[in-house]
């Protein structure tokens, strides 16, 4: 169990040798590389609120769009700020990148908060179409805050000298000097795979320890969970805090990947692929999701010569999978509930 | 002095008085029998006690506090535990984890200290895996430690959900019909775990089930509930001859 720590700062160790030879990889393979990452830490975050925590939630796409915009519109926007005070070196950078990734999770996290306190009394289907709800409010707020570029999508800003900020070139401004301030390319590699190893390792070491065996028993049987003193609405608040925040963090790592990102990068399609990572990975198996977050990203691509059979073949795959393996790679698979225990009468009532 | 007291609890779900005005008194160390007919309200009374309904009217006093407004998971954290009528074990868990979640509310070690394993968190989940080993061991349920709860055989996982409801560390355990489905050799091991059970960790029982064997022979006074209404109280020996307990089982005499 101590090792945990150590084989933890040998993955780290092992990122950080890779990452020297990025810049041999190809450009088309690095960028699937860390889409893969990127998607990794949406899918594991997810599968703590819909596998572990069992609370089906469709609206990761949400938090991820906040995250993003969060974190690109800080650094845009206070560029000129950041740079006079931490400078362009390594570790200015460093600091800045951390510093708008934790903002951008922690701007996902607290409207984690507001939709999960009142959405989190519901269960099953009815939470699942609350979760989308709210994903698509903020889909469409966003699409209507001109700071951000509304609908046209937002990578960066031009500021003049004279100190006006616009996101688009000023026409009666243009005998004047301005300088654009895009997104800042600062995922690589080694940032992606660094929360990638942090996410994996913070919830392997989460669901080994007795207060993470809350969230299952959350899952497994909730009037059980609290009937053995577990706070439940806690617990599910708490799932959906973290699942939220790293969402925010994958989606400050795409735009400082991207360096353009736009609303509908994050509408129900992306929502529904996370869930569908989750599910063939086998809810509540980190590993698995792990796995299925990569097959999910790299198979459109391998795919990407066969042209318009691509989504058919990407599909049928994912219904031959839920025919053959419904409780996913590494699920567990677990007895149907018996039908006689629904019918005893009194703790129906409970429900 | 009464470890449980219930005090005129009436509980109406619509039109119907699932309890009506039921007045109880369990003491320390007292093991106690709740029976009656089908539909008689027992689990119900389980339920207000252990904070899932809230009495219409009335209250219920544990250690002379009133505990009606609070909500399960706080009721189990002032020391009442129970089981459930239709065996409730987390099939995704193993049987050494499903009484680990018991000790969730107890140990130390909360959301960051269990991520990174600050401070005594080994030397808690460590202390906290000898306290489950020896449970299990106690209750002959170790060898399937870390097998599947939902693997074990019936009578096992009734034992297992007494054991979970044990590691709660109550003053006072509801077992709502322990002996359902057993055969009658299960039931007397099962009488014997609970007499075992109630000098062993020195708690009170209150004790719902069907099986008048298993209620004769172990319980220390009992409780009688027909269509909500308390009918009788007494020692066994007096509810057995009581002619409206022999009424409201068996029917007037043709």
């Amino acid at each position: 169990m101590k090792n945990t720590k150590i084989l933890f700062l040998i993955s780290v160790a092992l990122i950080f040798v890779v990452n020297l030879f990025s810049s041999s990889i190809n450009s088309y393979y690095y960028q699937i590389i860390i889409y893969c990452g990127i998607n990794i830490v949406l899918a594991t975050s997810l599968n703590l609120i819909n596998g572990y925590t069992g609370q089906f939630s469709l609206g990761h796409a949400g938090f991820m769009a906040i995250g993003a915009y969060v974190s690109a519109a800080l650094s845009a926007y206070f560029a000129p700020n950041l740079l006079a005070v931490l400078g362009d070196g390594t570790i200015g950078r460093a600091i800045w990148f951390i510093g708008v990734l934790l903002i951008g999770g922690a701007g996902a996290a607290i409207v984690g908060v507001i939709v999960g306190v009142p959405s989190l009394r519901l269960k099953g289907d009815y939470l699942a179409i609350t979760t989308l709800g709210f994903s698509e409010i903020i889909r469409v707020v966003i699409q209507n805050l001109d700071f951000i570029g509304a609908s046209q999508g937002f990578r960066g800003i031009y500021v003049y000298d004279n100190g006006v900020k616009s996101l688009e070139m000023v026409p009666e401004l243009s005998s004047m000097k301005y300088i654009f301030y895009e997104v800042p390319k600062f995922t690589d590699f080694f940032w992606t795979f660094l929360i990638v190893a942090v996410i994996i390792f913070g919830i392997t070491n989460l669901m080994r320890s007795t207060y993470g065996r809350g969230f299952i028993a959350v899952k497994d049987d909730e009037i059980v969970a609290e009937a053995m003193g577990i706070n439940t609405t806690r617990f599910k608040v708490t799932a959906f805090i973290i699942g939220a925040f790293f969402a925010g963090v994958a989606g400050g790592l795409y735009a400082h990947f991207l360096q353009y990102i736009n609303p509908e990068d994050f509408n129900f399609l992306r929502s529904v692929e996370i869930v569908a990572m989750v599910i063939l990975g086998g809810m509540g198996s980190t590993f698995g999701v792990v796995l299925a977050a990569i097959i999910l990203t790299v198979l459109p691509e391998l795919l990407r010569d066969i042209q318009q059979y691509r989504m058919i073949i990407y599909a049928l795959l994912l219904i031959i999978m839920m025919i053959l393996r419904p409780q996913g790679l590494f699920g567990i698979k677990l007895h149907k509930k018996k039908k006689i225990a629904e019918n005893q009468e009194p703790d129906k009532k409970i429900e | 002095m009464s470890l449980l007291k219930l005090d005129n609890c009436t509980i109406r779900f619509g039109g119907l008085t699932a309890v009506d005005s039921f007045d109880a008194e369990i003491g320390n160390h007292e093991l106690v029998g709740l029976i009656g007919p089908n539909g008689a309200g027992k689990t119900t009374v389980f339920n207000i006690v252990t904070g899932v309904y809230d009495p219409t009217e009335g209250d219920v006093l544990f250690n002379d506090e009133s505990i009606v407004k609070y909500k399960p998971y706080e009721v189990t954290h002032k020391g009442i535990a129970r089981t459930f009528q239709n065996i409730r074990l987390c099939p995704s868990l193993t049987v050494k984890d499903n009484v680990r979640i018991s000790y969730n509310n107890s140990c130390k070690s909360r959301l960051f200290s269990s991520v990174i394993h600050l401070g005594g968190y080994h030397a808690e989940e460590k202390q906290i895996d000898t306290d489950i080993n020896e449970m299990l061991e106690m209750f002959d349920l170790h060898v399937d430690a870390d097998e599947y709860a939902k693997n074990l055989p019936y009578g096992d996982q009734r034992k297992l959900e007494i054991v979970r409801a044990l590691a709660t560390k109550p003053k006072l355990l509801l077992l709502d019909e322990p002996a359902a489905g057993m055969n009658p050799s299960e039931k007397k091991d099962l009488m014997k775990l609970i007499q075992k059970v109630k000098d062993k960790f020195n708690i009170s029982i209150l004790l719902v089930e069907h099986d008048m064997n298993v209620v004769m022979g172990i319980c220390e006074r009992i409780y009688v509930l027909d269509y909500g209404k308390k009918i009788a109280e007494g020692k066994p020996e007096e509810i057995q001859k009581n002619p409206k307990v022999i009424e409201a089982y068996l029917g007037t005499g043709a």
